[in-house]
């Protein structure tokens, strides 16, 4: 399986209850001390792709191997589609919509 | 009291009484010497040499320091070790504006105020490239060191400081910046005989809270335990910010909060700051901590993985070997600190020193805790002590402009650390 570079996006009870009203509630792991996660998989070039796009955001290579540091609202906007959709598999259309 | 510090030299103090300052200041405006007003960094570094954090240095580096510190990591007596130059830079043109000449008496100003009298005995250049290389190990300009060493103007000025008008230190940092006289004077009440520094630019979470405990259990040692002789010391790096860092506010505040929340005590812990934009050198860096650590009166210091390193510019234990080197020379103790993370097994926060169920270890950065409070969520208690939670919010909403990190609208707006009154 190819490597994948996830973006966390960390859940409350506000993002799980609406998790849980789409179904998706099963597709979050506990990272750290019982806190859930949702973990959203990018490849190398969409890695690049989002790390460019935000450049505030930082590819954690030393401890999580995850993209951190994105704006809540762009989490939120990731978030919503995941929801929408019903899959995680979001980044390509992520990313298009953010280069309209 | 007796005041050793770095290079075995005693602490360095060059601060003008007031009234001989006020003296000094119509004295000089009289004779018209020449004035230069200052940028913040070297206000700050100003400040820095009149107290002793940089002790022995007693102004400025002139040419033969720089070359020492650059191919020896010594100063220019060949035997005190030190690695970061501490440069007045100067454009041709301030130069030929102002008239300033070797040998010249110069009065700094900084936003318009006295702040000291600059001794100038050298005017000399240096190769920015060779002074990058040498220092950083690197000439790329991304990285954040080399990129100041480019902006530098193009010619130095070497010589003694002495400060006329000291700095009002601003709330909420009043409290917490201490001179290196101040904070020996302080642990001696406290009765401590060893103090290890914490080194730090972050909010904490329970990681650096393990770090530090785990480094006072360290530094205790052989010592007896009828009454605490050990401490704590979280000496917060208050400089230059990028947009995305905490605020200064919240790092100060939050390190407090774990003493006053009772994670440790007032017989074991105390907060205090240091002007000084990071230069994020690295094991460079790691050796100029120990010198200023040791200005500050402490006997031993923690140095982590990857010590102020920035990028993947250095090896995650460079600082350590450049420590080990060196520390024949120094007059303080590494104490070379492990990752502590946290084990659902055992279910706490552990160490990967000491836990063996490697395949559940939840390991946590400042970056992802980080990120976590951007999501505006609160982390789990075993991660970051509700308390410091609470402080981080509340600073967000009195310091930063609704954001516990840095923004344009805070860089713009916030209160200054410190200011330069009118001397009078």
């Amino acid at each position: 399986m190819a490597e994948t570079y996830p973006i966390n996006i960390w859940i409350n009870e506000e993002r799980f209850e609406k998790l849980q009203k789409a179904g998706l509630e099963g597709l979050t792991q506990e990272m750290l001390a019982g806190l859930k996660v949702l973990r959203v998989p990018t490849n190398e070039q969409q890695r690049d792709k989002i790390l460019k796009l935000f450049p505030m955001a930082k590819y954690d290579s030393a401890t999580t191997k995850s993209i951190e540091l994105l704006p809540k609202a762009v989490k939120d906007q990731i978030f919503d589609m995941i929801v929408s959709k019903r899959t995680i598999d979001v980044i390509d259309d992520f990313i298009k919509s953010v280069e309209k | 009291m007796e005041m050793i510090g770095h290079g075995g030299k005693e602490i360095v103090e060059r601060v003008m009484p007031k009234d001989a300052a006020i003296k000094r200041l119509k004295e000089l405006r009289a004779a018209k010497v020449k004035e230069l007003d200052v940028r913040l960094q070297i206000a700050t570094e100003v400040i820095d040499i009149a107290y002793g954090f940089f002790s022995p240095l007693e102004g400025f580096m002139t040419k033969a320091d720089v070359e020492a510190v650059c191919n020896n990591m010594t100063l220019a007596d060949g035997e005190t070790v030190w690695s970061i130059p501490i440069v007045f830079d100067i454009s041709e043109e301030e130069l030929q504006k102002t008239g300033i000449k070797q040998y010249d008496e110069v009065l700094l100003t900084y936003q318009g105020n006295p702040l000291a009298i600059f001794d100038v005995t050298d005017i000399f250049t240096y190769d920015k490239k060779e002074m990058a290389m040498k220092v950083y190990g690197t000439t790329e300009d991304k990285h954040p060191g080399v990129k100041r060493t480019y902006q530098y103007k193009d010619k130095f000025l070497g010589g003694k400081i002495t400060l006329l008008n000291p700095p009002k230190i601003n709330p909420p940092f009043t409290e917490f910046w201490l001179t290196p006289r101040q904070m020996r004077e302080r642990f001696k009440e406290k009765g401590w005989v060893r103090i290890v520094n914490h080194q730090t630019r972050n909010v904490p979470h329970t990681g650096h809270e393990w770090l530090c405990k785990g480094a006072w259990l360290q530094t205790y040692g052989e010592l007896t335990i009828e009454k605490p002789i050990v401490g704590v010391l979280v000496n917060a790096i208050i400089g230059e910010k990028r947009v995305g860092d905490y605020i200064d506010e919240a790092i100060i505040l939050t390190h407090d909060m774990l003493r006053k929340a009772g994670y440790f005590g007032e017989h074991n812990h105390m907060t205090t700051c240091t002007l000084w934009d990071m230069r994020y050198a690295g094991p460079k860096e790691a050796i100029f901590h120990a010198a200023l650590r040791t200005n500050l009166g402490c006997t031993h210091h923690m140095f982590g993985r990857d010590h102020a390193g920035v990028g993947t510019y250095y090896g995650p234990y460079d600082a350590h070997h450049l420590l080990e080197s060196v520390k024949h020379k120094l007059r303080i103790t590494p104490t070379y600190s492990m990752n502590w993370l946290y084990c659902p097994h055992c279910g706490e926060i552990t160490n990967e020193g000491i836990c063996d169920h490697k395949k559940e270890w939840q390991k946590f950065s400042g970056t992802v805790v980080r990120s976590i409070i951007i999501d505006g969520v609160k982390p789990p208690r075993l991660i970051y002590r509700p308390e410091v939670f609470d402080v981080i919010m509340e600073t967000a909403e009195k310091y930063g402009f609704g954001s516990a990190f840095v923004t344009e609208e805070y860089l713009k707006r916030r209160t200054p650390v410190f200011t330069i009154e009118p001397l009078e």
